[in-house]
């Protein structure tokens, strides 16, 4: 089994953030935000966040914050939880919270919340599950779950449990590994598991896992190394990650990087991308592969990064 | 806007000339430039409605950029970098010059002057074209650019008219027809639908036309589960009648795809719709007869593609809804009346739990040439029993858990997928 390509990852994270000449590359600008995060906590967990200029990041950023409070997915963009959080997401990584007026953030999240608990994407209204996980994680880190209707925000998520156990975008939405990621850290964010059937989710999550070590997000869908990550942390936050195979996924995840140029794509093979970057190297931190700072499977963010906003340290 | 001078922009005129001059654009696709001559070529430049032909100079530059014929539009590769930083930057100067005048249009409207307002008006107006028609372009080359998707909705929600609900129905759904998972655009269409139920309450059609069109897009498109979660969404607006011919139309189809989880759980959707229904209902007892031969039929039927399609999850983890359902629902425990020891009754949940059992023995049978297939079956029939036995223990007699406990169940189990037998001892705690 190869190791971890370290260096090369590190590289490939840096060169993609310069890369602003290929179609490829600017039909992503509108998820720049996304990316930031991506690519950030990445090096974070490799140990190597001190490569990049915070000041230069952070200055960008902020340009992103509109008006209401909210953040678009670069200079111009139209705001939207899904980059909001991205942005609190890489505050914390630096340490910089404090830049935000954090009222003012959590003001726009909580004004999303819907009558029945659910939460909007952003102003036109659409409801997906995904959203309260965004939600609830960002006014976690800012101390602010205090705007919200927490219980609401939780029995809006119950009501989107099918028979399998997992969780949808919507209630009766077909289970997803990516929803279900999202309904069970919420739930374990707001000290809401108890209505999680352990057994029956744990069933079906560990039965995504396919005859190569990998994950997939779906009954009979090909394994794709982002599932390392949604099903993996679902898995540790209900204490049932015992019923996977982990040597055959850390051996899937490594398979799928390029070793030459660094980066992992989604399966061994494939063209490398950001993204998958992100979730196989934060799926092997998961794994507890050495050499990895531990990452925190409900916040997504680095376990010492959460401790420090939360316990002070 | 943009000033004439830059070749760029005279490309994206000429994209947005060609859209509104053929607004049945169904097809949109980026060719390589060695395909595109191809195309040209084989087309032959006898077809004058085939090619678009440029006005003046550019001609030459245009006729290897865009090629239009049959609704359908080809864009060369090397076309998408320039053309989309065009329509970006007229699309960013159009919506920035649209908040200023809307913003300064509000304080005139206080100051009640009547000339500059309706100058104002004007300006506006040729604004609003002016990003419907970059953001459709920009839309084109970048389906989930979410502002411009958004600025759209700003400006056809002010004008308030169906046939403009309808073209963005269209442009959706030009932008799935080769995105199929693009999230924005699927999100775009469920506004688009909220808005158009505002204004005529009816949404049969619409609901219908929608659901085919899902259909058709799954074809193309397998296991994708935007699309499937936004014909499910549909079912909140169908009527009852909707629901059952949704359920007919869409056998054939799984049938044909039974790999395909989305679909089955579509099912499952509506299923429940109906079950939902029944209860408020309270219906009589021929409802209640019709409910559960659906049922029955449902579970004939996967039964019969499971022996026909070895190995496939997505008809075992249908069944395994099917079945709970089916023992929570519709069986009874007690031998009481008349026919409930048949051998034939499915109602009496031992003689169901029977038929289960055997199904299962009879998918655990891997032959000698030990098919990869047969082998994924008889794993999928032993979680199957397992899991059906744990979830629906509290509808089961204590006899009968017993049974099954001491049912060769065990052995099997730990035969034909060691690898899960860890499985049986959360099944085994719970009975």
């Amino acid at each position: 089994m190869g190791e971890l390509a370290v260096d090369k990852h590190v590289k490939f994270i840096l060169t993609v953030e310069k890369d602003k000449d290929s179609f490829e590359s600017i039909v992503m600008e509108h998820i720049r935000l996304n990316g930031a995060y991506w690519g950030l906590t990445t090096l974070d967990i490799l140990g190597k966040l001190n490569a990049v200029d915070q000041d230069e990041v952070i200055s960008w950023m902020m340009q992103c914050q509109h008006e209401s409070g909210g953040f678009g997915g670069n200079i111009g963009h139209d705001p939207h939880v899904l980059y909001t959080l991205s942005a609190i997401q890489v505050l914390a990584l630096f340490d910089k919270i404090d830049v935000l007026d954090v009222d003012k953030v959590s003001n726009y999240i909580a004004g999303l919340q819907n009558e029945d608990g659910s939460f909007s994407g952003d102003m036109w209204g659409e409801i997906d599950t995904r959203f309260s996980y965004i939600a609830i994680c960002s006014l976690a880190l800012l101390k602010h779950l205090d705007k919200i209707n927490v219980e609401r925000a939780v029995n809006y998520i119950v009501s989107c449990k099918n028979l399998d156990g997992g969780f949808g975008c919507t209630p009766g939405a077909e289970s997803h590994a990516g929803q279900i990621f999202c309904c069970v850290g919420a739930l374990a964010i707001t000290g809401s598991l108890h209505h999680v059937d352990k057994d029956l989710l744990g069933w079906w999550l560990c039965e995504r896992q396919v005859k190569s070590g990998g994950l997939n997000g779906r009954p009979e869908k090909l394994p794709d190394v982002c599932y390392s990550w949604w099903v993996l942390s679902s898995l540790i936050m209900i204490d049932r990650v015992h019923w996977i195979d982990k040597e055959k996924l850390i051996r899937f995840i490594l398979d799928s990087q390029d070793k030459e140029n660094g980066g992992i794509s989604d399966r061994p093979g494939d063209a490398v991308d950001i993204f998958h970057t992100y979730f196989g190297v934060a799926g092997l931190s998961l794994l507890e592969y050495r050499g990895l700072k531990a990452i925190d499977p409900a916040y997504a963010l680095p376990v010492d990064v959460v401790n420090k906003i939360l316990i002070g340290r | 806007m943009t000033g004439g001078a830059n070749p760029s922009s005279d490309v994206l005129k000429e994209l947005e000339n060609i859209l509104d001059s053929d607004p049945f654009i169904d097809e949109v696709g980026f060719i390589h430039p060695s395909q595109f001559s191809e195309l040209v070529k084989e087309v032959g430049s006898s077809l004058k409605d085939g090619l678009m032909e440029s006005e003046g100079s550019e001609a030459n530059t245009s006729d290897s950029v865009f090629w239009s014929r049959d609704h359908k539009l080809g864009i060369s590769t090397t076309a998408l970098l320039p053309l989309y930083r065009a329509a970006k930057h007229a699309f960013m100067e159009a919506i920035r010059q649209y908040q200023v005048l809307s913003e300064s249009r509000g304080e005139r409207d206080d100051s009640q002057d009547g000339n500059a307002s309706r100058c104002t008006s004007t300006s506006i107006s040729i604004l609003e074209t002016d990003i419907m028609k970059h953001s459709r372009v920009l839309l084109l080359l970048s389906c989930d650019f979410g502002t411009a998707w958004n600025f759209r909705k700003v400006v056809v929600s002010k004008i308030q008219q169906l046939h403009l609900y309808m073209d963005e129905l269209s442009l959706s759904a030009l932008v799935l027809s080769y995105s199929p998972k693009s999230e924005r655009a699927w999100n775009h269409r469920r506004w688009v639908i909220k808005m158009i139920a505002g204004m005529c309450p009816n949404l049969q059609e619409t609901v219908e036309r929608e659901s085919e069109f899902v259909e058709k897009l799954a074809e193309k498109s397998k296991m994708n589960y935007r699309a499937w979660n936004h014909r499910s969404w549909l079912v909140s607006y169908m009527s009852g009648e909707q629901v059952l011919s949704e359920l007919n139309k869409s056998q054939d189809w799984a049938g044909l795809h039974v790999a395909d989880n989305s679909c089955f759980h579509y099912r499952v959707r509506l299923l429940l719709k109906i079950l939902a229904g029944f209860d408020k209902l309270d219906a009589g007892a021929s409802s209640a007869t019709s409910l559960r031969e659906l049922w029955k039929k449902e579970l004939n039927w996967v039964e019969m593609l499971i022996k026909r399609y070895v190995g496939r999850e997505a008809l075992w983890l249908h069944r395994r809804f099917l079945s709970l359902s089916w023992i929570k629902n519709f069986t009874t425990q007690v031998h009481s009346n008349s026919c409930s020891s048949c051998p034939n009754n499915m109602m009496n949940v031992e003689v169901f739990m029977d038929n289960e059992l055997q199904l299962c023995h009879s998918c655990c049978t891997i032959p000698d040439n030990d098919f990869e297939d047969y082998q994924a079956q008889a794993t999928f029939s032993a979680t199957y029993i397992m899991w059906l036995v744990r979830q629906a223990a509290g509808s089961l007699p204590i006899e009968l858990q017993k049974k099954l406990q001491e049912n060769e169940l065990k052995t099997v189990v730990k035969n034909v997928c060691p690898d899960k037998s860890f499985l049986w001892d959360t099944f085994n705690a719970s009975i």
